[in-house]
């Protein structure tokens, strides 16, 4: 998978429903992101008003004038029809995660295999972490190593447009790193 | 994960006899889904659960790219999505006054014409939006 342009990334926000992409990526996006936000019927899984039913759209400009284009996926499984169309010409992925959910070892596994870890640069993000703890990263860290998969995983507010930045400068730096090994190849 | 049909026994009823009629009268229509917007089947037409489901999702997320799509043209709601093809057609149409927001997708073969097709899909509307407020 090849960035479209040397100076245009697309880039992917991904994981499961409440974890923030449609956040983060208003957070950051230089225009209003476009989303397609429906109102949600399904309180039972997600406590909240609305949901995305097929992507979300972004686009940041970078200091060196290369443009970021943003996506978001929507994290339901019935709308996992959507993630390869998503995903085709993606330079990289960011998997966002709820560091208060029961499941979010499962869902940092299920997310991270379905978008290809090993295969497309990639980093995890998560939020709503208890302040000042940080074993919940270590533990996703050692699930991913026994797999023998290495990440980047950081805490973070999708509120805050500096959390988010940090993670597509992380992933950035990780299409660069890979770049360079491809040239070098 | 399916969550339980919004509109519960009564309602679900309702609509899937209003789909078997629609699907009786209407030239061309091969199967119909009546979907809430954020993706799931609430009744369904000719179709096992797998697909409906499958057409449920895939229509809302047409719905909602037709929205995003009219919004950012400036224009009015989008009212509705036609997908052509050389063997047939799909529309995805609001039902329009009905809570939670619901959508109708309609699949059709080479049989069907676009212009009765599309008043016919407006007409079950129309009819499962009178009907579901009633209930």
């Amino acid at each position: 998978m090849n960035a479209v342009a040397s100076n245009e990334f697309k880039i992917l926000f991904t994981g499961p429903m409440g974890a923030g992409k449609t956040t983060a990526i208003s957070a950051i996006s230089d225009h209003e992101a476009v989303s397609t936000d429906v109102i949600n019927t399904d309180l039972a899984q997600c406590n909240k008003e609305l949901t995305t039913a097929a992507l979300d759209y972004g686009q940041i400009l970078l200091p060196d004038n290369s443009c970021v284009r943003l996506y978001g996926t929507p994290g339901q499984e019935r709308f996992r029809f959507m993630w390869p169309i998503l995903l085709n010409n993606a330079a990289g992925v960011i998997v966002l995660l709820n560091g208060e959910h029961p499941e979010l070892l499962e869902h940092l596994e299920h997310y991270v295999d379905a978008f290809g870890a090993g295969k497309v640069p990639m980093v995890v993000g998560v939020g709503r972490l208890p302040p000042e703890d940080l074993s919940r990263l270590e533990t996703l860290a050692m699930r991913l190593e026994e797999r023998g998969i290495a990440l980047p995983i950081f805490d973070a507010d999708v509120r805050q447009q500096d959390d988010v930045l940090l993670l597509v400068d992380a992933l950035l730096c990780q299409i660069e790193a890979d770049d360079c090994r491809s040239l070098e190849a | 994960m399916t969550a339980q049909s919004p509109l519960g026994k009564v309602g679900t009823s309702i609509a899937t006899k209003q789909l078997e009629k629609f699907g009786q009268e209407t030239k061309g229509v091969t199967s119909a889904v009546l979907l809430t917007n954020d993706g799931f089947q609430v009744a369904s037409l000719h179709l096992n659960d797998e697909s409906a489901s499958k057409l449920a999702a895939m229509g809302s997320s047409l719905a909602a790219i037709g929205q995003a799509i009219a919004k950012e043209a400036s224009l009015k709601e989008c009212s509705r999505m036609i997908v052509e093809s050389e063997t047939g057609v799909v529309t995805v149409m609001e039902v329009r006054g009905v809570s939670p927001p619901m959508s109708l997708a309609v699949v059709a073969n080479d049989a069907s014409i676009l212009g009765q097709l599309l008043w016919a899909s407006k007409e079950c509307c129309r009819s499962l939006a009178e009907q579901l407020s009633r209930k």
